[in-house]
């Protein structure tokens, strides 16, 4: 479909209020739905093994793009699609993508269950803010890890100790300096043609366009066009989407869908999210997908809530419709603690048997500078050591429960478990862990290959 | 009868069922029910059962939209009978006004609506104005509404900026004093709520209701 019929479509669909679309289109349509399809979840069963159940989520979640579509919350009407209009953008969708080029290219493409292809490990955290001055050595920490093939970035909170401002002069600074600083780190660990999703430091469209140019986001490389919640777009995303189509980066479809929100809890997640991601084909253009469900108290994505819909959501794809979905980890916990390890193994277990790759850490929530190379270097090998192994749905489940044994505590905890800085648990001149954090690394690596996965083998 | 008709109105805000408590609550005007007492033994204590139930995870957010949706629809219904009560004996039948936003480049809106739902379930005026406002409208809204309480929202660290900047621009304008204002989101800290001198922080509804409550009581000690 003609993105401008997407415009179109934005403009003359049957307006409904923000508050109705919400209430009588989203939540109603999903407690119906997920009733329908009977769609549950318990709480000792966080990687499914039933394909059934996969499957009845993907009818669901079609059903719902077709019953009520997307929301254009600019104009306040609703862009409806046929059945087959979202069928043919379902059997057209990407099955791979080259990110970056010459030695450091890489093919994402559409993982199966239990697939024995490694994941591509996308490393960084999307969105936490920098300090500029911690942004480089950060972004290097996980740039001159060899397991990583992808990298991304937080956002620049300050230039040249000023705030930046969305949708003011300097985010279009911020952006562009985002940029210079990764083709630098990149150069710097001689891998100047990994693929990047960047531009993080752009919110409006403003630094969307300042960033469209090939010294900084190369036509090799992605940006984000997030879907908001829940089911909506708006002008300025689709300023973003057309941005990307005349100068011809990949778009990175954003959903984060939210489980004890609109949709209800995590099965209501699960289906917003298939949802999300079959009509961000087309509102979105998405040329691949980036599945980041939220747990409305907790946001993170070790909760047992999300990591049964990341599971599900990529089972029911896998089997209905492969696609490529890049699943974020985003733990509660910092660096310096041993629960950010525990969660991030969790996390990337769960998405590599269930068929995604593996973007992350926003650690700490993604609210601070508190990620480092090491949480992304350990996603890297659980994934690779999930696939090499062969680990089956029923394993990846018992020890995924074992490891949240581990870390549960942390949503207790009334400050969350922020850990430490990125400056304190790295060594500012080396750029290598701190004694402490590599202790801790080990310490996790043999408990995990206690209950059976070797990373080193 | 007061008894009976008082739990019909209480189930209808549990249930978010905005037909049953409009009717539940003509049909106790008619009964001659005193609408303070429609409010507050009724309306209030349902809408109260429902936010204690979405703070434990018991309900989720449509519930809790549901309820607030049910509450406005019953309130439309006792408001004239309210105000007339407050003419007569002078007091305010209403608990504060809030004007809330999300702030000015900013179009995240979850947090916000939740603490709208929860203020209003909670029986305080709530005017949202929605997302991406500028500072200049919320300043507006607050001065034509008479609101006690200017709540923003950021959920992006590019956009808490804007935040300070409306807390400078009503001291510009003369009318700091005139109003509490309180400010959330993802990243915003205790810390920086004291920074740009904003007067609380909430990290969640929850806590945003307890501060919209702390502001109320001490405003009328």
């Amino acid at each position: 479909m003609d993105y401008l019929e997407i415009i179109d479509r934005s403009d003359s669909g049957e307006y409904i209020s923000e508050e109705n679309w919400d209430l009588e289109k989203v939540a109603m349509t999903c407690m119906r739905l997920v009733s329908q399809y009977d769609l549950k979840w318990d709480k000792q069963t966080l990687v499914p093994d039933d394909p059934a159940l996969a499957d009845r989520l993907f009818e669901a979640g079609l059903a719902l793009a077709v019953e009520i579509g997307a929301y254009n919350r600019s104009s306040e009407r609703i862009l409806r699609f046929e059945r087959d209009e979202l069928e043919t953008a379902l059997r057209d969708m990407k099955q791979t993508i080259s990110m970056g080029r010459g030695a450091d290219e890489r093919v994402l493409f559409a993982r199966q269950i239990e697939d024995s292809r490694p994941p591509l490990v996308w490393a960084g955290n999307p969105g936490a803010p920098h300090p500029e001055a911690l942004f480089l050595p950060a972004v290097l920490s996980w740039a001159q890890e060899p397991i990583v093939d992808l990298i991304t970035c937080g956002t620049l909170a300050e230039v040249d100790g000023r705030e930046v401002r969305t949708g003011e002069a300097l985010e279009i600074s911020a952006t562009r300096r985002e940029l210079t600083y990764l083709h630098q780190a990149l150069a710097r660990v001689g891998r100047p043609g990994m693929g990047m999703l960047a531009a993080q430091s752009s919110v409006s469209e403003l630094g969307d366009l300042a960033a469209a140019n090939p010294d900084y986001l190369r036509p090799c490389d992605a940006h984000l066009v997030p879907m908001l919640n829940e089911l909506k777009i708006d002008n300025r995303n689709i300023a973003r989407a057309v941005n990307s189509i005349e100068y011809g980066i990949r778009n990175g479809g954003l959903y984060c869908a939210i489980s004890g929100g609109l949709g209800g809890d995590a099965p209501g997640c699960a289906l917003i999210s298939v949802a999300s991601i079959i009509l961000g084909l087309l509102t979105n253009r998405a040329d691949y997908h980036i599945l980041h469900p939220i747990h409305i108290r907790h946001v993170a994505t070790s909760t047992r809530e999300v990591l049964w819909v990341e599971s599900i959501v990529l089972q029911a794809f896998a089997r209905n419709a492969p696609a490529i979905i890049v699943t974020d980890i985003y733990p509660k916990s910092g660096a310096l603690t041993h629960e950010l390890l525990y969660e991030t193994a969790a996390n990337a277990l769960a998405i590599t048997v269930s068929g995604g790759h593996l973007e992350g850490c926003g650690s700490a929530d993604g609210l601070v500078p508190h990620a480092t190379g090491l949480e992304a270097r350990l996603m890297g090998e659980v994934g690779h050591a999930t696939s090499r192994q062969g680990v089956t749905r029923a394993q990846a489940n018992r020890w995924i429960l074992q490891l949240t044994e581990k870390y549960e505590h942390v949503f207790q905890m009334p400050e969350g478990n922020p850990g430490v800085r990125f400056d304190r648990a790295y060594d500012m001149k080396t750029l290598q862990p701190l004694p402490e954090w590599v202790r801790m690394y080990e310490e996790v690596k043999a408990e995990l290959k206690e209950i059976g996965l070797d990373l080193d083998n | 009868m007061n008894d009976e008709t008082i739990t019909t109105i209480q189930q209808a805000l549990i249930d978010g069922d905005s037909e049953a408590a409009e009717t539940a609550a003509q049909a106790a005007m008619e009964a001659g029910v005193n609408a303070q007492t429609i409010l507050d033994e009724g309306l209030m204590r349902g809408a109260d059962i429902v936010g204690q139930q979405f703070e434990a995870g018991e309900v989720f957010l449509p519930q809790l939209m549901f309820t607030a949706r049910a509450l406005k629809a019953a309130m439309a219904v006792i408001t004239p009978e309210l105000k007339r009560l407050s003419a007569e004996s002078g007091t305010s039948s209403s608990k504060g006004r809030v004007v809330l936003a999300t702030i000015q480049s900013d179009i995240h809106d979850i947090g916000k609506n939740i603490v709208s739902t929860m203020l209003t379930t909670g029986g305080f005026e709530v005017i949202d104005l929605g997302v991406d406002v500028p500072i200049k409208r919320i300043i507006a809204s607050a001065l034509d509404e008479g609101a006690d309480i200017i709540g923003c929202s950021a959920m992006l660290t590019t956009s808490m900026p804007f935040m300070g900047d409306l807390i400078r621009t009503l001291e510009a304008m003369g009318q700091r004093q005139r109003f509490k204002v309180m400010i959330g989101g993802a990243s915003v800290t205790p810390a920086y709520a004291e920074r740009v001198g904003a007067d609380g922080s909430a990290a969640n509804a929850v806590q945003a209701l307890q501060l919209v409550r702390q502001f109320m009581r001490n405003a009328s000690t």
